[in-house]
């Protein structure tokens, strides 16, 4: 006999009248729109004085890798079929793309979005652009693959491909171990 | 004021938003996304501390400007919005005056600061004072040297754009920046709560 179980991801969210914050899975959420995502992008794009592209990839990456990781210890999810499946929900339910991890291991995967709130907000916002801009999809791929691998942040390097906002039918992400 | 805030904040902070089957969440005439507030005090802090003195304040000032520009279209998605529709406009009898304070129900609502205009002169000078805001965060011990809250600082200036600015301009070349706002004090370095004075620019 064969028993299929679809993985759902299910986020317990509250509003606290006291601090009138909102609080998913212990943690404080916001809600902004894509002219914030791409404002804040364009600023690390701009920034000649550091790597500003690199330092909100990373950010995304701590925030994320920290929200998947409790996420799956707290449902003591262990398989890495479940533990891709909600985190690419994940994506989705923070508004910011439908996500596909079509292959990953330890060692390497490749991820496409199908749609994103980045390139898709970018091109609402300013039309179409020569390179990738959604290092904040980069750093949520990173936190993914070391969330489902039990890896350290920053063992994972990431690339955007191909891109939506570039013209590409969908984005693509290359992940390798460092 | 005839503004309810509490049933506002009551009402509008129970609405959900969640992405649909594309992973997108359009509303309010923009994409919205829900992310941990962790990441954007990230960046704006590690940002802000890593470039050199010098530059500190164009990097403040371009944290501000996103929130500023951000805060105008965003806005105004909000007040046409059916929801404000239903739940604010009812309340509104002195305009643009009770906009603004039905804005900033919903600016507390929706989890961005529990937040309050204490000082409204039309057309020249508002003072918005933050009880609690997730932007204070990047604090958990002490006090800083520096003003952190750069998302309210840009919100409160756009709203006083969308009230006393002319007409909504999608564009943004009209409207936006008539306003700008200063923060006094904050959470974060200290104080009792934020404080946020809006003049004209």
């Amino acid at each position: 006999m064969t028993s299929y179980r679809k993985t759902e991801l299910e986020l317990n969210k509250a509003f606290d009248p006291q601090s009138c914050r909102h609080i998913m899975e212990g943690n404080t959420v916001v809600l902004h729109c894509h002219h914030y995502a791409t404002l804040y992008t364009q600023l690390a794009m701009d920034c000649g004085m550091l790597d500003a592209k690199a330092l909100m990839a990373e950010c995304s990456e701590d925030t994320w890798e920290e929200f998947l990781r409790e996420y799956f210890r707290s449902r003591g999810v262990s398989s890495v079929r479940e533990r891709i499946a909600l985190a690419e929900q994940s994506y989705a339910a923070a508004g910011l793309g439908r996500m596909r991890v079509t292959c990953a291991s330890p060692e390497s995967g490749e991820v496409t979005l199908d749609h994103s709130h980045l390139d898709e907000g970018w091109i609402k916002k300013w039309g179409h652009y020569k390179s990738p801009v959604n290092f904040i999809g980069a750093g949520y791929i990173s936190a993914l693959f070391s969330a489902v691998f039990d890896l350290p942040a920053r063992s994972f390097a990431v690339t955007e491909a191909e891109a939506i906002v570039c013209g590409a039918p969908r984005s693509r992400f290359i992940v390798v171990a460092r | 004021m005839s503004i309810d805030r509490k049933k506002i904040i009551s009402a509008m902070s129970q609405i959900e938003v969640l992405g649909n089957d594309d992973g997108l969440n359009p509303g309010f005439n923009v994409f919205v996304n829900m992310m941990p507030a962790k990441f954007w005090n990230s960046f704006a802090e590690r940002l802000t501390r890593r470039v050199p003195a010098g530059m500190q304040e164009v990097a403040e000032a371009l944290l501000i400007n996103a929130a500023h520009e951000c805060g105008y279209h965003t806005g105004y998605g909000i007040i046409t919005s059916d929801e404000w529709k239903a739940v604010v406009e009812p309340q509104i009898k002195k305009v643009p005056e009770d906009i603004l304070h039905g804005a900033f129900a919903i600016f507390t609502a929706w989890g961005w600061a529990k937040s309050e205009i204490v000082e409204l002169v039309p057309n020249e000078r508002m003072v918005v004072r933050a009880y609690d805001y997730y932007e204070s965060d990047v604090v958990a011990y002490g006090a800083s040297s520096k003003h952190s809250a750069y998302m309210i600082c840009g919100v409160c200036a756009a709203f006083m754009d969308l009230a006393y600015g002319g007409p909504y301009d999608a564009s943004g070349k009209t409207g936006l920046r008539t306003f700008n706002c200063v923060q006094t004090k904050g959470i974060e370095c200290g104080d009792e709560y934020g404080e946020f004075v809006v003049s004209k620019a």
